[in-house]
């Protein structure tokens, strides 16, 4: 087909344009990226040993993080609740639900660190900006589980019950809830675990938790502290992920 | 005799539908009787039997139930509606819930509005849920999740549902389409049994005319939204019958206006 020949070629010139815009366009030094090895060679020899003594504000790093983790995600099933009830087409009606839905997705857009950044500016350096800026960036996901946990509820009980004179609270109590509350608890984890695993580079913007420390250290040129404390992070990263798998295997 | 249900001229369309569901439908169905509604798919029996409910708006025609007129408008006031019970055809049970909690269920128009909502069953409640089902045969069942249940344990626990709502009438869609001949007896002779004991009256849909013979004191044709006779169980003739099920003369699947 012509027009179908026309869009691959279409295609391939675009492509090969952007490629020689960038490279015209961006400094890359033959020179720099041949020296590149040797540097690199002297950043990680600097690492290594990685500094044991830096073992309490690990520790400490740790458990502002989870803090920030829990607390953040706290304030996300807080903002979900009303949020996912608005978002959901079995209780409201559509002059309602879409524009809520377009704010849960404008909000899923923003990444993290952008809010956290601003909320460093906003209330200064902490564990609060991060609280902050995990309960707002969860929410545009979580109410969006929250409003299909909803939806996806089967219809027929809650007839059944609104049949035999039950009230809408009712209904609700034990026909919807019965039949949501698996699918609530399984996506709040998931965020959950999402959460944590974010907030542990917060602190390089200075929203509180173990990245802090990160940055400290790099910023100092202490690169065998940060390596101890970035080799913390991946520990915990792992650790988290072996959590998720143990409780995937228990709820499904 | 005394009218459980009078219905006067009643036509009905399902939103968007060319051909009426309900078309100028008369009916008396009498008070501590049985009655069948007979017919095949889609000859407007589901919709009969929702409408009588109190969950269809837009209809023309009278229809009065307990004495009390429906307004085509408006659902019913939710005291009124304990006191008709609905069986539905695919159970409409929670699944995740124990058999108790889903008798229980049919309690909840009986409770004040804010025990309904927070607070526990009131022994009164308890009683009439426990008896309910023991009446069906499955009080060992009580604690059980629903989702792992028989259909014929499912349609047991629906019936009792019903029953510990302590309706005056009975209406019941299709109550055992889905179970084999054996189990259609068993839950038939259940539901017909348990209501006669409460003095309730019943009004159940069926495709099957042996069983509407055997269940029902009268038998309602339906046929295209009309009702084809209206008879005495002993006088169903099988000519009658066979003319209720002849082929459509319109177009296959025209009759098949299901309701959902």
């Amino acid at each position: 087909m012509r027009s179908r020949g026309f869009g691959g070629f279409a295609a391939g010139a675009l492509v090969a344009g952007a490629v020689l815009w960038s490279f015209a366009t961006t400094d890359v030094e033959l020179s720099r990226l041949l020296s590149a090895g040797p540097r690199i060679a002297d950043f990680v020899g600097r690492m290594v040993p990685p500094d044991p003594t830096v073992m309490n504000e690990i520790v400490k790093g740790s458990a502002e993080t989870l803090r920030i983790a829990i607390l953040g995600s706290l304030g996300a099933v807080l903002l979900s609740v009303p949020l996912g009830i608005l978002a959901s087409e079995t209780m409201v009606s559509p002059p309602i639900y879409r524009p809520v839905r377009t704010l849960l997705a404008f909000i899923r857009a923003i990444p993290l660190i952008l809010v956290a950044m601003l909320m460093v500016g906003a209330v200064g350096l902490g564990p609060l900006p991060g609280i902050i800026a995990i309960a707002f960036h969860a929410t545009g996901m979580l109410a969006k589980f929250y409003a299909e946990a909803i939806d996806g509820v089967t219809r027929a009980p809650i007839a059944a019950l609104e049949s035999a004179g039950a009230g809408p609270l009712a209904r609700l109590r034990y026909a919807i809830w019965p039949q949501m509350a698996p699918v609530v608890a399984r996506d709040t984890i998931f965020r959950f675990e999402l959460n944590l695993r974010e907030s542990l580079i917060l602190g390089i913007v200075g929203a509180g938790g173990i990245g802090f420390y990160i940055q400290t250290y790099v910023r100092s040129f202490q690169y065998d502290k940060a390596a101890s404390v970035t080799l913390a992070v991946i520990g915990l990263v792992v650790a988290i992920e072996a959590i998720n798998i143990t409780l995937q295997r228990r709820f499904c | 005799m005394s009218a459980a249900a009078q219905i006067g001229d009643l036509s009905f369309f399902h939103p968007g539908a060319s051909l009426p569901a309900l078309d100028h439908v008369s009916l008396m169905v009498p008070a501590g009787e049985s009655t069948a509604l007979l017919g095949p798919s889609g000859a407007g029996k589901t919709t009969l039997l929702a409408l009588l409910d109190g969950r269809l708006r837009g209809w023309r025609g009278r229809v009065s139930v307990l004495g009390a007129p429906l307004d085509p408008d408006h659902p019913p006031a939710r005291a009124s509606r304990p006191d008709v019970g609905f069986i539905f055809q695919e159970f409409a049970l929670v699944e995740r819930s124990s058999v108790l909690r889903n008798v229980l269920n049919g309690r909840l128009g009986r409770m004040s509005p804010l025990r309904a909502v927070v607070g526990s069953p009131a022994p009164r409640d308890l009683e009439a849920a426990r008896a309910a089902i023991a009446d069906c045969g499955i009080a060992d069942l009580a604690e059980r999740r629903v989702d792992s249940l028989s259909g014929g344990q499912r349609q047991r626990v629906a019936i009792a549902r019903c029953l510990a709502q302590e309706p005056r009438l009975i209406l019941a869609d299709e109550p055992v389409s889905n179970l084999d001949p054996a189990r259609a007896v068993e839950i038939l002779t259940l539901l017909t049994g348990a209501a006669h004991a409460r003095g309730a009256t019943v009004l159940f849909s069926s495709h099957q005319p042996d069983l509407a013979r055997r269940f029902a004191d009268r038998i309602v044709g339906m046929r295209d939204g009309r009702i084809a006779f209206d008879v005495a169980a002993g006088d169903l003739s099988d000519v009658a019958t066979a003319d209720l099920y002849r082929e459509t003369e319109a177009l296959p699947g025209i009759g098949l206006r299901a309701m959902t």
